[in-house]
């Protein structure tokens, strides 16, 4: 059975960084439509697959995974062989080099991502809440995201991508927040530093992020 | 050479997460006290290990290692034949230890960081507590055990019937609710998630740990 894709259709959140994974491994998907707005991801059948009731979840001839950076990790461990496309992830008993990755995904997770959200949130959340941006508390949280990616410029003078020399997921769980801030004119992603830079667009013009902005998530099935 | 950890001397935070593996897998290592009060974590050598500038770091001979979480991941995976299994190297058993491990720091830890602040930073550092933020956190967090609750009524433990990483990182913050007075994990409303979490504080690694701080291993 073709593994299906639960989430929203944009180039934007977790359910995209899932759709890049699917694109970089040529895994064939079948992708499933929440509507977010009518409250789809909170009924009690939708439930029984995510119990958190987010989106995205996968459902892997029966098996099923939530939260992206983990059914990430599972589609690459999964699919690990030659016919799929980039690793993507070290195997589990290269210790070293998996381990370098996880510390890039703990940087992601634990320093990038709060800080990028609340940007995302100051800057384009509230607005769709009826609400302002204060600009004040906008523009501290920039130099807060700003301050992060000086360490990401250090990082990336000694290492080519964020988890190590290899393009890897820990560089795809950047696409669900990262692309949206030029969108807004906030340029960091660009600005902060040479390093970041170059890195930054070496993964935003992978041909399956560019294939994603293009079109948004469809079946590939 | 022996393994070294950089750390404080408590079992707390990232740096007792690190040594609670150490200490399940009986990993042989050097604790090299790093003082934060002093900065010693902000010193350019620190900086060259750590380039935000955090505790805990390993250098386990050469090899330099920072995020207890990274970190974990690492010696679970390097001494996989050693202690109990904390991280199963099957796609489908690391997916549910990963899916646990990521509602962890996505949906468990800020709540709980929350009300640590509120409830045992801030009097540390003789400021009052802001009891509506507290509130706000017991709130979110009680929403969130309410799955748990869902989820441990189907396993013993977060990603299975086996203690995994995924339930060692919640051990990050959370034990220390109950110094505030709140007794969210253990309360009786919640049966299944009180039942995990007194498996989870009474295994005598964590206990011997709590009580002793982070001791070299020979």
């Amino acid at each position: 059975m073709v593994l299906k894709l639960y989430g929203t259709p944009y180039a934007f959140g977790a359910t995209a960084v899932v759709a890049m994974v699917l694109l970089e491994k040529h895994i064939p998907f079948e992708f499933v439509l929440v509507d977010l707005k009518t409250g789809a991801h909170k009924t009690r059948e939708f439930r029984e697959r995510h119990p958190f009731g987010n989106v995205p979840c996968i459902e892997d001839d029966g098996f099923i995974v939530y939260e992206s950076r983990a059914i990430a990790r599972y589609l690459a461990d999964k699919y690990a062989d030659q016919d799929h496309g980039p690793r993507l992830i070290p195997v589990p008993t290269k210790v070293q080099e998996r381990a370098v990755f996880e510390q890039g995904a703990s940087v992601e997770n634990v320093n990038f991502f709060p800080s990028v959200l609340k940007v995302i949130q100051e800057k384009f959340e509230k607005p769709l809440h009826g609400e302002t941006t204060d600009e004040v508390a906008l523009a501290g949280y920039i130099a807060e995201l700003s301050k992060v990616l000086s360490v990401y410029d250090d990082i990336l003078s000694k290492q080519r991508f964020m988890g190590g020399d290899e393009f890897s997921l820990v560089d795809i769980f950047h696409v669900g927040t990262g692309p949206g801030l030029a969108l807004g004119g906030i340029d960091v992603m660009i600005s902060t530093g040479p390093n970041v830079a170059r890195w930054w667009n070496d993964v935003i013009s992978r041909p399956s992020w560019v294939k994603l902005q293009a079109e948004g998530i469809k079946s590939s099935v | 050479m022996v393994l070294k950890l950089y750390a404080g001397t408590r079992a707390a935070g990232g740096g007792g997460l690190v040594a609670l593996v150490l200490a399940e897998k009986q990993i042989p290592f050097e604790l090299v006290v790093t003082d934060l009060s002093a900065r010693q974590h902000k010193t350019p050598e620190f900086l060259a290990m750590h380039p935000f500038g955090q505790i805990p770091v390993i250098d386990d001979d050469g090899f330099i290692l920072y995020e207890s979480r990274a970190i974990c991941r690492y010696l679970a995976d390097k001494y996989a034949d050693q202690g109990p299994p904390l991280y199963p190297r099957g796609p489908k058993e690391r997916a549910l230890v990963e899916q646990a491990a990521s509602v962890e720091s996505a949906n468990f830890f800020s709540p709980v960081m929350q009300i640590f602040r509120e409830l045992i930073l801030k009097p540390a550092r003789g400021l009052e507590k802001d009891q509506s933020v507290v509130d706000a956190g017991v709130t979110d967090l009680s929403a969130k055990l309410d799955v748990y609750e869902v989820i441990l009524s189907k396993t013993k433990y977060l990603a299975g019937d086996e203690f995994t990483l995924a339930d060692l990182f919640h051990l990050m913050a959370a034990p220390r609710l109950a110094e505030g007075g709140v007794d969210i994990m253990t309360a009786s409303t919640r049966p299944n998630v009180a039942r995990w979490w007194n498996d989870v504080i009474t295994r005598p690694a964590w206990v011997k740990l709590r009580a002793e701080g982070i001791k070299e291993i020979n």
